[in-house]
């Protein structure tokens, strides 16, 4: 009674889940630095416009 | 991020991998397969300190809302919402693995048992919870309402706790917390693989949670920025 493909199943699920998740944060921490780097340089452009 | 926090956020890394690379040679090489459900019984060393987490996270989510309601200040809304969100992930995976565990054994997938029935609600909650954390047409209500959830949705894990006590259910009883004392009638070698298993859970709940707050850091200062110059010109 070994029921491999169970313990396969549930090592898929939370190794999946924990790295997708980890991805998806780190995705979005890029894009937010992209955000922050881009405003951060209109700001500097703006400024030295004036 | 200071190079300091910055460094302790990388020591914090590698000793959670360190831990899960020691977790996963104790859970599939150490350990001895147990004699009546099989090499599928090797799912609680996920499952419990899955659970774990969840419920530590909940807490979080339940004394950062207390403090946000009392103190009014958005960090500890920040620190709730993050432990909310990792907690969601990991009652999830619970809800996921325990099926999976329950098949083979019970024959049955699910099963509409108190401790089962009142972690799915517990679920729920806090997948409420996220949605309303998610609706952007509230304003300042938002983080006020999500806080009043956090708090009474936590009163549902002392009741998963004893579910199994108080009423007769599928769900085996307590393992490692018993009125026997810790670990009483399980493996020396089980009682350390699940400690181990446990503390790389909550290694990672850490990683996470710096990892999750620096988000909605970094997006509290777009926010601020497109505030000030973008939208003021």
């Amino acid at each position: 009674m070994d029921n491999l493909e169970y313990l396969f199943a549930a090592n898929i699920f939370v190794w999946g889940g924990i790295f997708y998740y980890l991805f998806r944060i780190k995705r979005y921490q890029q894009s937010l630095q992209n955000d922050l780097d881009l405003i951060k340089e209109a700001v500097k452009k703006g400024s030295q416009d004036e | 991020m200071s190079d300091e926090k910055q460094e302790n956020s990388s020591i914090l890394t590698w000793l959670t991998v360190i831990a899960f690379l020691l977790a996963m040679v104790a859970i599939f090489v150490y350990v001895p397969t147990e004699q009546t459900e099989g090499a599928v019984q090797r799912i609680m060393y996920f499952h419990i300190p899955a659970a774990w987490l969840a419920f530590f996270a909940f807490f979080v989510v339940f004394l950062c809302s207390i403090l946000f309601l009392w103190k009014k200040e958005r960090e500890w809304d920040i620190y709730a919402l993050a432990s909310a969100e990792i907690g969601v992930i990991f009652c999830s995976l619970v809800l996921i693995t325990g099926p999976i565990w329950a098949r083979p054994i019970w024959g049955a997938w699910w099963v509409w048992d108190a401790r089962l029935t009142s972690t799915l609600i517990l679920w729920l909650i806090y997948v409420s919870y996220l949605m309303l954390r998610y609706q952007t047409d509230m304003g300042s209500m938002r983080a006020r309402f999500a806080a009043v959830l956090g708090i009474v949705g936590f009163l549902d894990i002392p009741f998963i706790h004893f579910s199994v006590l108080w009423w007769r259910t599928f769900h085996p009883p307590p393992k490692m917390i018993s009125s026997e004392g810790l670990g009483a009638g399980m493996d020396p070698s089980m009682v350390s693989t699940l400690l181990l298993s446990l503390a790389a859970f909550t290694l990672l709940y850490f990683v996470l949670m710096g990892q999750r707050v620096k988000v909605e850091m970094m997006r509290d200062e777009v926010e601020r920025l497109k505030k000030d110059h973008l939208y003021s010109n």
